[in-house]
């Protein structure tokens, strides 16, 4: 159990660890990571399910893109802004169906599958895009990643809801509880009768959703609907995800532990920011962190059997 | 004396697979040896191949002692086995697989691959075997990768060659071929070791018998002075011991009707029908389908024809979906594969199966659950520290009626149990038994898979044989272990001899 709380363990010891740093304590500062790790923080919780299912998503940069460019555009096109968030999660949830249905019909592994639709949905992005940001978003369209509540930004209420929702979905609903099957035994799962295909499925399109609803709030940072935009976000979605202490062979996974696990790199590199730390051993210091975190979470569960 | 073994012994963990194997071979002998399923006969051959060590007795070879630490060292001790699962190499070719580790090289490790395919071509035309060298090994039949395996084995010019039951797959004209194999091999003044379950077969072949059963050598002798029912006799001699005594209740309407069911080369024509309250025990022979007949009822494998009825109903059954809804229940052979996630809490195996009928809008009544939870880990006593506890701390016994449970709270009525007392120590055996028995009280149908014949004849209200995919009869309660394996191993026209 001890061992278990390693990530939340590390999280507390690397903050406290900053509050020596200059300006970490700020308000600017603490709200500026908060808003920097809210769009690898959604991603995530929807790797998580996926993840927990012993599936994995490579494609979630690629939805986050596409997601954010068919919003902005249809914002640009004089919908609503919360029909042009609607739309970003739609196309999101849309790519995350195709992503299970093609798991499951074609029985191809989702490493596979998802490494072609990264291609397909990133290609399709620039060609809808004809490779152009889009510009015109109302103006309102800001609050949703740069906006304030009750003196925080509002991206972390959001985050909370979402964090909420998945935590839900996953511990009190079939659903959920499914996918735990599945993940950790599929053959089991199919023998207990468990319509396997339809969770899947379903678990791919929330991940989708969510990965579209990452997409409006980098959308919403940037004021631009970018078809370049995430590029390389799903490496740092499985990262936070396993630093949490998923496990990519399925069955494992939380949405506390994957928050815990992306604010760790959050703060990993907001810190080294501030230290003066070049940005490319930034790289190196996570990739380290990744197989660290990962020996560790392998020993406990050797040492618990 | 080319190979003796003497008071061989080998555990697995807590199971004792071999008490005191001892077997004698000559050279230019053809040594058969038999026994029932999990007699450990495969073991103790898997010991002289060097693919598994022994735990204490003499293994003498051309009368040294010797120990061999893997299967290299066996083989270049002149031994050589053709086994029963295939141990190929799929992506190669059957050539490439024929003299695999045993290659024509050039200089620096190149291997000489004509010269290999040429020698593998000449060996496969002496025999007349269909195949060919350069076939790829993944797309041959089971049958082909046997033959592929016997290619192998007599490549290496051994000196003792071990055939674990090589025919089953075969048709008959490969079983005559292997035959030949066998009698030119003897000629040529090598020792084979043959394991059979069907005697009928090698009566022409072999020369003397050895009989394993419960792990020890229980007799040895020349063929010819043993007749059928002496060596059923000495192959089932099984105590019976006082397992579990259960009063069979008067049965109720039909529950399961199985008409005609047809699978290509796994089930020929099989009908059954089992009625409310009844235990129906299914024996047969490793690869005589039983566990195959579970797959096809329970929706795994795809039926080419034939009609499944529960209840008088007809089912569509694509997948286990379908026989679930329709209230059957397999118990499947291979607990930890297939019938839990052992990694996950007993609570939440336990209700796995019945997650629709404890929730709603898809959401958990975690109160429902719990009480669910509870009442089965009180009701087939699963002893666990708590619905909380992973499946995988459990023993065999418990975490068989965690799978038991899953079905009995998902409410299912027609039960295939498929080998259910596998791996579990003898007093939670009878507690899965009181478990089936009060399953058939409350007017469930249930089929009992087992290899273990004293079970069956306690359990069973009556037993169904299976051999070839078929029914080949059916017995009373209080059968004899001989009438089965008679059943069992023997042709119909050779019993009435």
């Amino acid at each position: 159990m001890i061992q278990r709380l390693l990530p939340f363990a590390t999280l507390i010891i690397l903050f406290a660890a900053l509050c020596f740093v200059p300006n970490f304590l700020s308000e600017t500062n603490l709200s500026s990571v908060i808003r920097q790790t809210a769009v690898i923080n959604t991603m995530a919780l929807g790797m998580t399910m996926v993840i927990i299912t012993s599936g994995i998503d490579l494609s979630v940069g690629a939805i986050l893109a596409m997601g954010g460019l068919l919003g902005a555009m249809a914002m640009e096109k004089g919908l609503p802004i919360p029909a042009g968030i609607a739309t970003g999660i739609a196309t999101g949830a849309f790519c995350g169906f195709l992503n299970g249905f093609l798991t499951t019909r074609l029985k191809i592994n989702s490493f596979i599958v998802t490494l072609g639709t990264l291609g397909i949905i990133r290609g399709l992005t620039l060609v809808i895009s004809n490779g152009l940001p889009v510009h015109q978003i109302p103006p309102g369209f800001s609050y949703l990643g740069e906006g304030t509540l009750i003196g925080v930004p509002f991206v972390l209420w959001l985050l909370l809801a979402c964090g909420l929702l998945v935590h839900f979905l996953l511990e009190h609903t079939k659903l959920g509880r499914y996918g735990f099957a599945i993940g950790s035994n599929p053959d089991a799962a199919f023998y207990a009768g468990i319509p396997v295909a339809f969770h899947v499925t379903s678990i791919y399109a929330i991940c989708g959703a969510l990965t579209g609803l990452a997409g409006m709030i980098e959308a919403s940072r940037l004021m631009t609907g970018q078809p370049t935009a995430g590029q390389g976000y799903e490496l740092q979605a499985i990262a936070a995800v396993v630093i949490g202490g998923g496990s990519l062979r399925g069955g494992e996974g939380s949405v506390i532990g994957t928050l815990v696990g992306a604010f760790i790199m959050g703060l990993l590199a907001n810190g080294s920011d501030l230290l003066g730390i070049s940005p490319y051993w930034q790289q190196a210091i996570i990739g380290a962190i990744i197989i660290l975190a990962v020996s560790v979470d392998e020993l406990r569960k050797r040492s618990a059997v | 004396m080319l190979l003796e073994l003497k008071s061989v012994q080998k555990r697995f963990g807590g199971v004792t697979a071999l008490r005191d194997g001892s077997l004698s071979v000559r050279a230019g002998e053809v040594h058969l040896l038999m026994g029932e399923n999990g007699a450990g006969k495969s073991t103790l051959m898997k010991i002289v191949a060097g693919m598994q060590g022994l735990d204490s007795g003499e293994m003498l070879l051309r009368g040294q002692p010797v120990r061999f630490a893997n299967p290299k060292e066996a083989a270049a001790a002149g031994i050589a086995m053709v086994h029963q699962e295939s141990l190929l190499a799929p992506h190669l070719t059957v050539g490439e697989n024929i003299f695999l580790g045993r290659e024509d090289l050039a200089p620096f490790g190149v291997i000489r691959r004509s010269a290999i395919m040429e020698r593998a071509a000449r060996l496969i035309e002496s025999h007349g075997f269909p195949l060919r060298a350069d076939w790829r090994v993944e797309k041959l039949s089971p049958a082909g990768r046997q033959l592929v395996e016997i290619c192998r084995a007599i490549a290496s010019n051994a000196s003792l060659l071990i055939f674990d039951e090589p025919t089953s797959s075969l048709s008959e004209s490969e079983t005559r071929e292997v035959f030949q194999i066998v009698r030119t091999l003897k000629q040529q003044g090598a020792g084979v070791i043959y394991i059979t379950h069907r005697l009928e077969e090698l009566r022409t072949v072999g020369d003397h018998v050895t009989i394993l059963r419960d792990g020890a050598t229980v007799h040895s002798c020349p063929l010819a002075d043993l007749s059928r029912s002496q060596l059923i006799q000495h192959m089932v001699g099984r105590d019976l011991g006082a397992l579990y005594q259960r009063e069979p209740i008067p049965p109720g309407k039909p529950l399961l009707e199985l008409r005609h069911l047809q699978r290509a080369k796994i089930l020929h024509d099989l009908s059954l029908t089992i009625r409310a309250g009844e235990i129906v025990g299914l024996a047969g022979l490793m690869g005589a389908g039983r566990t195959e007949l579970c797959r096809a009822i329970f929706g795994i494998d795809p039926l080419d024809s034939g009609l499944i009825l529960v209840d008088n109903q007809p089912l569509p059954l694509h997948s286990p979906r379908d026989a679930v809804s329709a209230g059957i229940a397999l118990i499947p052979e291979d607990r930890q594969r297939t019938g839990l996630a052992t990694q996950l809490p007993v609570g939440w195996n336990l209700t796995l199966s019945s997650l629709s009928a404890h929730s709603r809008f898809g959401i958990l009544n975690s109160s429902l659950l719990a009480a669910t939870e509870s009442r089965f880990i009180d009701r087939l006593r699963i002893k666990t520290a708590g619905p909380t506890q992973k499946s995988v701390r459990l023993s065999g016994g418990n975490q068989q009626k965690i799978v038991i449970a899953k079905w009995v709270a998902q409410g299912a009525r027609v039960f295939l149990f498929d080998e259910p007392t596998r791996g579990i120590d003898v007093g939670a055996k009878t507690e899965v038994f009181e478990v089936m028995d009060s399953l058939a009280r409350d007017g469930a149908a249930i089929l009992m898979v087992s290899s273990e014949l004293p079970e069956l004849i306690q359990i069973a209200d009556r037993i169904l044989v299976m051999r070839q995919g078929r029914i080949a009869g059916e017995l009373p309660r209080h059968t004899t272990q001989e009438e089965i394996m008679a059943l069992a191993a023997f042709e119909q026209e050779e019993l009435s001899l």
